[in-house]
């Protein structure tokens, strides 16, 4: 047996070295994943104190085919959109959903949105460590709890911010500008929806079919709105 | 202990339990709540452990939620009832089992269901039901009375009847009365004293 074949074993190409750091400490397949978030359809989360809103770019399809779901309900009172790589997503959701109801069979109470958000940065980071593919996958989860009305963005690196507003996806840096020069406090879900969608068209400079969920302090339920609009 | 009965109608399924929870000879609590309501279409009713009922009932509730939200639309009466009975097969299976008689009522695409799930892991598919130590007389009531075509208001009735025969003979119920009506659709709440 050849040294060659020693240093295969059970693993195959550039897998086995996920998790070495690259030049300037860079850390190459979260980077990338980071990279194909990038390319992902354009993603806004917009919190004041009194509702939530997300929103997402629906890329467009071939005729006969319907396009995949972007926002997604995880409980009564929280929900989330994300971009990258739909599977990816999808997976990340579905722990997301999980993790809501083992916390309810728990202790009978609807979990709190920080601990969701810290959840997924969890897993999300064990991706990190081992010599596995980092999920292509940034979230937004929107969701009301005791301390209000809350907004968390969690990276493929484990990173979760917490804010006001948050903007992934294709052209994020440009729609994130948008939003920050018109965000303001006290502006209705109407004015945000029509900022978010803004921003959305400015950034990718055509206007594409957006699927929208809203969280509000008023119910405390997390709503998908009405069919994807055509802005 | 306890008398459960859950009846079928046209209009949707109705629940009563008397409150009563013993501690062998004693009289552990009045206030019993033993129709759970799972959401706006489902309740079950409980005989039984009530620890052993509440857990099932919590699992229940958090499988429901996570398949809606996976495929879109809701379980339907009997997929529930299913669930829980698997629950309580794999309990007995594993020496453990969970010691409750359950009628799951709720309402679907289909109309109205009662099914009587118990720890064995079967479940029946029933027009009326009635569980418990009050049972065997609140059935008395029942058998005499239910007709095919009933409506939501006259299950109501049957169904306080039947609990309050069962609470005036058998020891081991009474305290007040539940009545739960789950309307196709609707849910509305009533209780008696």
């Amino acid at each position: 047996m050849s040294d060659n074949s020693f240093t295969n074993v059970g693993f195959s190409g550039n897998n086995r070295y996920s998790s070495y750091y690259g030049p300037g400490g860079r850390l190459v397949f979260v980077d990338s994943a980071l990279e194909a978030v990038n390319k992902g359809s354009t993603t806004i989360g917009i919190k004041t104190p009194n509702f939530a809103i997300i929103s997402s770019q629906i890329k467009p399809t071939r005729p006969l085919v319907e396009p995949s779901e972007k926002i997604f309900s995880i409980d009564d009172h929280v929900g989330a959109t994300g971009s990258g790589y739909i599977g990816d997503i999808l997976q990340l959701i579905d722990e997301i959903r999980l993790h809501a109801q083992k916390h309810s069979v728990s202790f009978e109470t609807p979990i709190e949105i920080g601990s969701l958000a810290r959840h997924i940065s969890s897993y999300l980071h064990t991706f990190t460590i081992y010599s596995v593919r980092p999920q292509a996958a940034s979230i937004l989860i929107a969701g009301k709890d005791q301390t209000g009305i809350q907004l968390y963005q969690i990276d493929p690196s484990g990173t979760y911010f917490k804010g006001s507003a948050f903007a992934i996806g294709q052209s994020s840096e440009i729609a994130l500008e948008v939003i920050q020069q018109e965000y303001k406090e006290n502006m209705s879900v109407e004015q945000a929806i029509q900022l978010s969608n803004n921003a959305i068209e400015k950034a990718l400079a055509e206007k594409p079919l957006i699927a929208t969920g809203l969280i509000s302090l008023v119910d405390g339920k997390f709503k998908k709105l009405e069919a994807p609009i055509m802005s | 202990m306890t008398t459960i009965v859950g009846i079928k109608t046209n209009e949707g399924v109705v629940l009563g339990s008397d409150r009563r929870a013993s501690k062998g000879f004693f009289i552990g609590s009045k206030i019993t709540q033993k129709i759970a309501k799972v959401d706006d279409t489902l309740a079950i009713a409980i005989a039984g452990q009530l620890s052993d009922a509440e857990y099932l009932i919590r699992v229940a509730k958090a499988e429901r939620k996570l398949l809606e939200l996976r495929r879109g639309f809701p379980l339907t009466v009997k997929e529930s009832s299913r669930l829980i009975a698997n629950l309580a097969y794999s309990g007995l299976k594993s020496y453990q089992p969970y010691f409750v008689e359950l009628l799951v009522a709720g309402v679907d695409d289909n109309g109205g269901h009662i099914y009587a799930a118990d720890m064995s892991g079967a479940i029946t598919t029933e027009d009326f039901a009635s569980s418990g130590s009050g049972s065997p007389i609140a059935y008395g009531v029942l058998e005499s009375v239910y007709h095919e075509n009933i409506t939501n208001e006259e299950a109501k009735e049957i169904a306080t009847k039947a609990v309050a025969a069962a609470m005036e003979r058998d020891p081991g119920s009474g305290n007040g009365i539940d009545v739960l009506v789950i309307p196709n659709l609707v849910t509305v709440t009533a209780s008696r004293r």
